[in-house]
């Protein structure tokens, strides 16, 4: 890895964090519901800097993060690494394939998805181990998380675009 | 021009998508809101409120009985109240009070996530299947 790569990857890290951590301050009114403003810097990472850039910049936020707000290890954090984990891989991994299928806010869209269906085969295995009450909260989290995915991914495009690809 | 605002932002949005875009996202909007009508109506209206504290069954209550009980979760008391064959829960030591905030329930669940408390109304089909809920866990 190039050292330029390393400061890329350094600097979207911190952007994350930040959001991520600031994120996590606001008030939810559904517990799991969070706006993934932090998904924008993940959005922009896989698009400009590829795949193991963005996969890398979710690791180390969600590590970093979890260690300030002080949920490192605990429930929180393994809900927020999964859910961070596989819908980077998801965006990814679509990326991958079809390049130009999905702009940004479906990739956003498709990120959302596959963070709360990670996040809910999570809460079943590990908490409530039942699957009527996962039924029933699955399409309300699906339906938010679309209507934030859309938001994120606008912006995340809007970032795309504004940001030149050679600048660090 | 005199375009409201909305508008202007709406097509700004829908400018930069791509077909793929727009599908996957009519296609989220259909598949959660008939999951969440489907849902609905795969849980009718039931005659028992079942607490579960922790995974394990803690009260069996019958619906049509006013009732207020206090129930003993992990970080707390957890306070079910069943009136006019609803319920609700009243009071939670949890942060988000989310359980709180679902109001009165005639069917489905109202769950406590950080006190481990679920309540699920259940209807009589429910009680023939209570073995096989046990094996499940």
């Amino acid at each position: 890895m190039q050292s330029q790569d390393k400061y890329r990857i350094a600097l979207l890290s911190a952007y994350a964090v930040a959001i991520h951590s600031f994120e996590s301050l606001l008030p939810s009114p559904v517990p799991w519901l969070r706006l993934g403003i932090a998904n924008i810097i993940t959005l922009a990472t896989l698009v400009l800097y590829g795949f193991r850039a963005a996969m890398m910049v979710t690791l180390i936020r969600v590590t970093l993060s979890s260690l300030f707000i002080g949920t490192f290890l605990g429930p929180g954090f393994v809900m927020s690494f999964g859910g961070g984990v596989s819908s980077t891989a998801a965006m990814g991994i679509i990326y991958s394939i079809f390049p130009r299928l999905f702009g940004p806010i479906g990739l956003s869209l498709i990120g959302a998805l596959f963070h709360n269906i990670a996040q809910l085969f999570l809460a079943y295995i590990l908490f409530v181990q039942k699957i009527e009450p996962i039924l029933i909260v699955s399409p309300i989290l699906i339906l938010l998380g679309t209507l934030t995915g859309v938001i994120n991914g606008f912006i995340g495009g809007l970032l795309i675009k504004n940001i030149p690809k050679k600048s660090p | 021009m005199s375009s409201p605002k909305i508008s202007r932002a709406g097509r700004e949005i829908t400018k930069g998508a791509t077909t793929a875009d727009k599908i996957l996202l009519i296609a989220l909007i259909i598949i959660s809101v008939s999951g969440f009508i489907f849902i609905k109506k795969a849980f009718p209206e039931g005659t028992d409120v079942k607490i579960e504290v922790n995974g394990k069954p803690a009260y069996l209550l019958p619906l049509n009985v006013d009732k207020t009980v206090s129930v003993k979760g992990i970080n707390g008391d957890t306070i079910v109240e069943i009136k006019d064959r609803k319920v609700r829960i009243n009071e939670s030591p949890c942060p988000n009070k989310i359980c709180m905030h679902d109001g009165w329930i005639q069917q489905g669940a109202l769950i406590c996530l950080p006190n481990r408390v679920i309540v699920t109304v259940t209807g009589n089909k429910d009680r023939d299947n209570r073995k096989i809920d046990a094996i499940s866990g």
